[in-house]
């Protein structure tokens, strides 16, 4: 296990003051109520409204931010560049290689740098969701890296790391069949919540330990092909359960689709030189 | 993961082949190749087994330790996952090359296990916020032939079912604290109940069919694969997609009712301490050596 040995990060026996908060706050009841705490509904396709802008960076070929509530992350793609000949097998085709971190503040937690294994699943995720997108075939014996950093963490990361990468990919002018688009949800017994926020992902797991149909679903979405890149679920769910929120998921994708594409079309226009008239 | 090079006619053999519902080695889509179980094979661990599916082997040791529960969560105890690539299975493992396969499996693993009913983590607590049974789930990989997910847990299951923890005495010391003490006798011991322990089932894609416990050849054809953790009852506790491919969401569908398959035959029949899930269990036969039964 790498131990981050520059900074002192107290004595072995101290805790976290977080541990002592969670016992108030998970009184506050996440019944079946109909409204959220941020005040969208339970059991309908309610994503939180985002926003977007294409190239921030640079310094970098395409780089794209995005936030969701309070849910931001940033993106940026370099490349496609000359791969180092590792193995001569793979020489027809691109390389797509990614790296999702999550910024130490960004979580309620102080995170450290350097990656943990959940970081790279996270990474290995956004990897499988971005190449069936992105046309490798084009770009032989090159490299294109994607690194998606998380400055806040309010929930639903991932899905949103896919959104945000595909339209980094799409601003560095890779050529691409479709935008990537992802959205997740969160199963509580009877209903659902889509796009959760942090604590509706996390509450949850210790306010109700019983009953079944509890977990959380990720997807990746490509909208125009119709076609599922990325698909992960955790927790535990009924045959049915999974399929309609694999289809409910579809539906946030839709909803998604055309801020994204109007944000691109912006970032377009804007690069675009002036033209004489 | 391990892989082989098929050249295009081999492909699209494979392709047509599993079309019309015939693989390469004449099982059917949904058949699992021969499987053979041995429990309690390594004597030093507190559980142990050998799985071997077709050529692919896998080798699971559980040990139980004592440690401090995990701040979040005082009354229950923990499994951590540790999966090992050895240069054993394949040369392209010797080194560091197996680690990312290993890191990809165990971050699986945690995902699979990581709900309430799978096993009974409040059993493994023996004094709330202090001591609790920590399970150090330790994978070894010596064949790779394809098919690893499946393998793997069926071997974590049976090896799990094998675990023997022993029972512990807590008493109080001259100053306060608390002393454990863990019984003499090596029979005194606790089992896990493993009912709700999942099974994984990989499905393949391959061309417009998808295909159960793919050969490295089968794997080298298709595009993208869903892995799919089972209960016996039927709950999934992890479904993901690997691969660089798409899938349509109707194969997604298609694939999640593969599993409802009927209930075996065969569970009734022979006396098996565990019941695998339904889906692993429709069609293969499992053959049990050297496992001790525990009444």
């Amino acid at each position: 296990m790498p131990v981050d040995t520059k900074r002192v990060r107290g004595p072995e026996v101290s805790q976290s003051p977080s541990l002592f908060l969670c016992k108030t706050a998970a009184n506050k009841s996440f019944t079946q109520k109909d409204a959220r705490v941020d005040g969208r509904q339970r059991g309908q396709v309610d994503v939180r409204s985002v926003f977007v802008r294409c190239g921030l960076i640079s310094q970098a070929k395409g780089s794209a931010y995005i936030e969701a509530g309070n849910t931001k992350l940033i993106c940026c793609v370099y490349g496609p560049r000359e791969m180092e000949r590792k193995d001569e097998t793979d020489m027809k085709s691109g390389r797509l290689m990614t790296d999702m971190r999550f910024a130490p503040f960004s979580c309620r937690e102080r995170g450290s740098w350097i990656q943990g294994s959940d970081e790279k699943d996270l990474s290995l995720m956004l990897l499988e969701s971005l190449r069936p997108g992105v046309c490798l075939h084009k770009y032989p014996r090159s490299q294109i890296e994607v690194n998606v950093m998380v400055l806040e963490n309010d929930g639903s990361v991932l899905a949103h790391a896919v959104t945000c990468a595909s339209m980094a990919l799409a601003d560095a002018g890779i050529e691409m069949y479709d935008l990537v688009l992802g959205c997740s949800i969160r199963q509580e017994s009877a209903t659902y919540l889509i796009d959760p926020t942090y604590l509706e992902e996390n509450g949850c797991n210790l306010a109700s330990g019983s009953g079944d149909n509890f977990g959380s679903l990720t997807v990746a979405f490509l909208p125009s092909l119709n076609q599922i890149s990325g698909l992960q679920s955790d927790g535990e769910m009924g045959e049915d359960i999974l399929t309609g929120g694999v289809r409910t998921c579809i539906e946030g994708c839709f909803k998604l689709y055309p801020v994204i594409q109007q944000a691109l079309t912006k970032a377009v226009r804007r690069k675009a030189p002036p033209s004489e008239n | 993961m391990a892989t082989v090079q098929v050249s295009e006619a081999e492909k699209v053999y494979i392709l047509h082949g599993v079309r019309d519902d015939l693989r390469v080695d004449g099982r059917g889509c949904e058949d699992y190749r021969h499987m053979e179980i041995e429990t309690d094979v390594v004597s030093n661990t507190d559980g142990s087994a050998k799985v071997s599916l077709g050529h692919t082997d896998v080798l699971v040791g559980v040990k139980a330790e004592i440690g401090k529960p995990r701040p979040m969560v005082p009354h229950e105890g923990y499994l951590e996952f540790f999966v090992d690539c050895s240069a054993n299975a394949t040369p392209e493992f010797e080194g560091r090359g197996g680690d990312e396969l290993g890191v990809e499996l165990s971050n699986t693993l945690y995902k699979v296990f990581n709900n309430r009913s799978s096993i009974d983590l409040k059993s493994l607590c023996i004094s709330p916020g202090e001591h609790c049974w920590v399970l150090y789930v330790d994978v070894l990989l010596l064949q790779c032939d394809g098919n690893l997910f499946d393998a793997i847990s069926v071997a974590i299951k049976a090896a799990l079912f094998n675990t023997k923890i022993p029972k512990v005495h807590l008493s109080e010391n001259e100053e306060g604290g608390k002393e454990i003490e863990l019984s003499d006798d090596p029979y005194d011991c606790m089992r896990l109940n493993v009912e709700n322990v999942p099974c994984i089932v990989t499905l393949c894609k391959v061309g417009y069919r998808h295909v159960v416990d793919a050969t490295l050849q089968e794997k080298a054809c298709s595009v993208a694969s869903l892995i799919i953790s089972v209960t016996h009852k039927g709950t999934i506790t992890c479904v993901r997609k690997v691969g660089g491919g798409s899938l349509d969401p109707e194969s997604i569908f298609e694939m999640t009712e593969v599993r409802q398959d009927p209930p075996p035959p065969y569970s009734s029949s022979c006396h098996l301490p565990f019941r695998p899930s339904q889906h692993i269990s429709t069609g293969f036969p499992v053959r049990r050596s050297n496992c001790n039964r525990f009444v």
